[in-house]
């Protein structure tokens, strides 16, 4: 594997002008927050999915939202494409930045602004770890309830801009359900808050059009999110089975008896092993065929007793060889970092991995992880799945080795027709880890030109040069041609409605 | 293993990100050049040889790496950083060299001759009890605080000893006799350990014996070879295991360290010298792991609150969690409180601390912010580079607590119950 680094910087611009640039840059941050090195660059060609790899020109990490929104001003300016970037544990390759354009990585921007107990609200910087937002609130009986299995190492920002899940997510909505303001500094430099402090929009719910937009849209400099109390009684349920099939209909059954888990999780065997060969082994049998980790929570320790019951006897009679019930918090801990760190175990199968993202309708999880299943066979690939089953949100992993020849054409391959079979049984392309530039090239599978282009026409209302995280998302080569934006090219502006700059609140709930 | 060595260790990295919160520099300057999921990509480059070994900005981060090995544990899929670290190292220090004041302070600290002669001024000045008083910030009065802090039990009596004399004994204060078998165990003695702590040796021994191991000394022992290995001397290092391998012959007696960095070094010998080592390595044991086996025996009261901070190399690098906290409940009285950001590098790391001053005290800073809340009378932390990093630390930030061995509470714990009577 040869790195591929002729797209540097330096082509793009006269030294001169990068000379300058990085004098502006570290002006703007301190020099030592500008990174051109190429090893450092180097370090920033990845996210999550390391099977895409870019090396960005400069790297720069503002250390305050000032700093951020002097360094898109400057950008803008210069006309000058950027992305912005959080822990880079994305799972599209959303973060990469290529050699012509800036990374500006938030990590810096680490500080939780307020902590509003009465109102329950918290305001953070874009670059906080989402783990430490609940762990900051739990004094105060509280947490920020959406826990993708990252939480540990990924931010808030990158949570919004990928409207992350999580396994909680099921019962009490992912992150848009959670966000109810954002400051964002548009392309241009401008700064637009968005949201109320109670988080019903204004206007149109413009937030609600930022979460998820995967960085496309500006950079989110302050978040004000919703805090929830944590659960006073917590059921956690670990079920075997001994076929993947009667685990996926399970799945269903569970969901059919009217409660509604807080999560409800599956892992299929090569996955199992895998976590079991770690340090965050959880104890699942790992003779199962696929576990069900399930979960329920409420106010009231009858009521969560209740519920428990029902729901062992319901996978008890949908085939369970055995139903496990935590017997206190430390064992609960314990089924759940296992679920959380899987996909950080998969190095122990092979050295390489492709992780899916596809979202199903519930009732055909079983055949459809049949199907997977057939595919891996066919391509002779090892694929795992661990994923959250009550959403019917799929993570069909491959893992494999790229140094043998020709292996990973055979993974693409297998990975496509994976999508495909996802798209055949009316389901969709990514759950919760973004188009990014992983995905972009099954957009078309899904979406006609108008609509590609429809969604484009939306992005240039917030960044009309597409210059933010430019070439993700919206594969910009199948777009129809769409009124508005026959003049998109770099520079020129078009006649796409403008939002309103400076967009003003009432009452604002950024304030801290 | 092939003959890729270390970096083999680094192939199972999925890139997850779980480890990046782990790691000291990364927190201290969220730079993914600085964590550990970015220095293996540069570890991978300088293997498949995409980036140059000497390359300048890809030292730096490498060289800012404290070797702490807090990525390990967290890892999902068991990554070997510090063997990957090592091949790495190695490969970098064949091409640069070893940087000169590197060289110094290790020929300073380890020498045969040269140390001796380093250590004994070094106590000389000790005893004088100016650098104590000059302790502070500044790379000098830093250096004058860690020299301080090597003092046994000076600026003491912060904490004291409570007569049990009349009344009652307090509930948890039962001594069950001495254990009847002696088993032998052969004392490592190390460099700085034996330059500037020999006082942690005689508690080491004393409290070995109360718990019914008797102590042997093995003469011909030499330096682990850890700061060796660190500055990329893989030859060197070697050289030095195999010297002490055959020094301690091949017995079955356990081997007794109480300096965490030198026991992971020594447990590591199976790794460095290949089969004819393991037997060797699996002899080495913490001091805290032996006295744990037997209770260990209690002592007499100690009034004292006292933080424990687990150095890496026994936590990550060993995984010792347990025996060094058990040492310290075997003492009554004693309250153990706990720091969240305890098992997080205090940015000593061998040499670093004098080699890249500005992160070793970025990485330093949160750590004395939280024991600056927390007000213990004592910080207990079992590794020289600790004792002298935390305890020059506190001083420079006028913490009224001190660094002390876990094994000297306990020593003293002893020595106040009469033990050594
Ligand atoms: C082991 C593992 C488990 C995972 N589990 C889950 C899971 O359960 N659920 C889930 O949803 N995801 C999961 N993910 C994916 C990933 O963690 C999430 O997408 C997460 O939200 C990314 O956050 P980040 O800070 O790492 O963002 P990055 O990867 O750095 O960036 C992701 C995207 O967000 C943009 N971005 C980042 N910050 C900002 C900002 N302040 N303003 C605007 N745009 C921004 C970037 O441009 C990029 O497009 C997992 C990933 C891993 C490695
Ligand atoms: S936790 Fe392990 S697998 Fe994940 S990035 Fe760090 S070293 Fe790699
Ligand atoms: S050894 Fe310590 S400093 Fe080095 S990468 Fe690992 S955690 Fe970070």
């Amino acid at each position: 594997m040869r790195l591929a680094f002729a797209f540097s910087v330096y082509y793009y611009l006269m030294p001169r002008d990068v000379a300058s640039l990085v004098d502006t840059l570290a002006e703007i941050v301190g020099p030592r927050h500008v990174r051109t090195a190429l090893p450092e660059r180097v370090t920033y060609a990845k996210d999550g999915l390391p099977t895409h790899r870019r090396v960005p020109g400069v790297v720069v990490l503002p250390g305050s939202r000032d700093e951020v929104i002097a360094v898109v001003r400057l950008l803008g300016a210069l006309g000058m494409p950027f992305v912005p970037r959080g822990a880079g544990t994305g799972l599209s390759g959303g973060a990469l930045a290529d050699g012509d354009a800036v990374l500006i990585v938030l990590t810096r921007l680490n500080r939780i602004l307020k902590i509003d107990a009465r109102n329950r609200l918290a305001v953070v910087e874009p670059g906080v770890v989402n783990v430490r937002l609940s762990v900051a609130a739990a004094p105060h009986g509280l947490q920020y309830t959406p826990d993708p299995s990252s939480q540990t190492a990924c931010t808030i920002g990158g949570n919004v801009a990928e409207n992350a899940g999580g396994p909680h997510c099921l019962k009490y909505g992912v992150t848009a359900t959670h966000v109810l303001a954002l400051e964002v500094a548009l392309a241009d430099g401008r700064v637009v808050e968005l949201g109320s402090p109670g988080g019903e929009p204004w206007g149109p719910d413009l937030v609600g059009l930022f979460v998820g937009s995967e960085g496309n849209f500006g950079v989110a400099t302050r978040i004000a999110v919703r805090l929830l109390p944590v659960a006073r009684a917590v059921r956690t349920l670990l079920a075997d089975f001994t076929s993947l099939r009667t685990a996926g209909e399970a799945v269903s059954a569970v969901i059919a008896s009217g409660i509604v888990p807080a999560a409800l999780e599956m892992m299929d065997q090569s996955c199992i092993q895998a976590v079991e060969d770690s340090v965050y082994a959880a104890g699942y049998p790992r003779d199962a065929a696929a576990v069900l980790l399930a979960e329920l929570d409420g106010a009231h320790e009858a009521a969560v007793a209740a519920d428990a019951e029902t729901i062992e006897a319901v996978l008890r009679a949908h085939g369970a060889r055995s139903v496990l019930v935590a017997a206190d918090a430390q064992q609960r801990e314990k089924l759940w970092l296992g679920r959380k760190k899987a996909f950080g175990a998969m190095g122990r199968l092979s050295r390489d991995l492709v992780v899916q993202d596809a979202v199903v309708p519930r009732s055909t999880l079983p055949d459809v992880l049949e199907t997977i299943a057939r595919i891996a066979a066919e391509y002779g690939l090892t694929v795992s799945n661990v994923f959250h089953a009550g959403d019917g949100n799929l993570h069909p992993n491959i893992s494999f080795d790229g140094r043998t020849p020709g292996l990973r054409e055979r993974v693409e391959a297998a990975s496509a027709e994976i999508m495909a079979t996802c798209i055949a049984a009316g389901g969709t392309i990514t759950g919760e880890h973004g188009i990014g530039l992983d995905k972009l090239r099954y957009m078309p599978l899904l979406f006609d030109g108008d609509s590609l282009a429809a969604m484009r026409a939306v992005r240039h209302v917030w960044d009309p040069e597409e210059r933010v995280n430019p070439g993700k998302v919206v594969p910009v080569h199948a777009c129809r041609e769409w009124a508005g934006t026959r003049n998109a090219e770099r520079g020129t502006r078009n006649e796409s409605p403008d939002v309103r700059s400076d967009f003003r609140v009432p009452t604002s709930a950024l304030e801290t | 293993m092939t003959d890729r060595g270390g970096f083999a260790a680094l192939d199972p990295c999925v890139h997850c990100g779980f480890c990046l919160q782990a790691c000291p520099t990364f927190l201290a300057t969220g730079d993914e050049a600085d964590s550990p999921r970015g220095r293996i990509e540069l570890m991978r480059a300088i293997e498949a040889g995409e980036l140059s070994p000497d390359d300048p900005a890809l030292v730096l981060h490498l060289d800012r790496c404290l070797g702490c090995r807090g990525c390990e544990p967290v890892c999902p899929s068991g990554v070997g950083y510090g063997r990957g670290l090592a091949a790495a190292r190695a490969l970098i220090t064949s091409r640069r060299g070893v940087p000169p004041l590197a060289r110094a302070a290790l020929a300073a600290l380890t020498g045969p001759g040269l140390s001796r002669v380093v250590y004994a001024l070094a106590r000389a000045l000790r005893a004088t009890g100016i650098p104590r008083w000059l302790a502070g910030w500044g790379r000098m009065r830093f250096a004058m605080g860690m020299l301080g802090a090597t003092a046994p039990k000076v600026g003491g009596g912060r904490w004291r000893s409570v007569k049990v004399g009349g009344g009652s004994p307090p509930r948890n204060l039962h001594h069950p006799p001495p254990t009847s078998t002696t088993s032998p165990v052969l004392l490592f003695r190390g460099c700085v350990m034996q330059g500037l702590f020999s006082h942690v040796h005689d508690a080491t021994i004393r409290t070995l014996e109360v718990n019914g191991y008797a102590v042997r000394e093995v003469p011909e022992q030499v330096c682990c070879g850890a700061l060796h290995e660190h500055a990329g001397l893989e030859r060197d290092a070697r050289a030095l295991a195999r010297l002490n391998v055959a020094a301690f012959g091949d017995g079955d007696e356990p081997i007794v360290v109480n300096s965490a960095g030198c026991g992971a070094m020594l447990k590591e010998y199976g790794h460095l010298l290949d089969p004819d080592a393991v037997g060797f390595a699996a002899r080495v044991k913490d001091v805290t792991e032996l006295l744990a086996v037997r209770g260990p025996r209690p002592g007499a009261p100690v009034d004292a609150t006292v933080a424990y901070d687990p150095p890496c190399h026994l936590l990550h690098a060993q995984r010792i969690a347990e025996p060094p906290e058990q040492v310290l409940r075997a003492i009554p009285v004693l309250r153990l409180v706990k720091t969240p950001d305890a098992a997080q590098c205090c940015g000593s790391a061998g040499l670093f601390t004098l080699l890249e001053p500005a992160m070793s005290r970025a990485v330093l800073a949160p750590k004395l912010e939280t024991l600056a809340e927390t007000r213990p009378q004592v910080v207990a932390t079992g590794n020289p580079g600790c004792l002298m990093q935390l305890g020059a630390g506190l001083a420079a930030a006028g913490i009224p607590a001190v660094a002390r061995h876990p094994v000297e509470l306990l020593d003293e714990s002893y020595a106040a119950a009469g033990y050594y009577a």
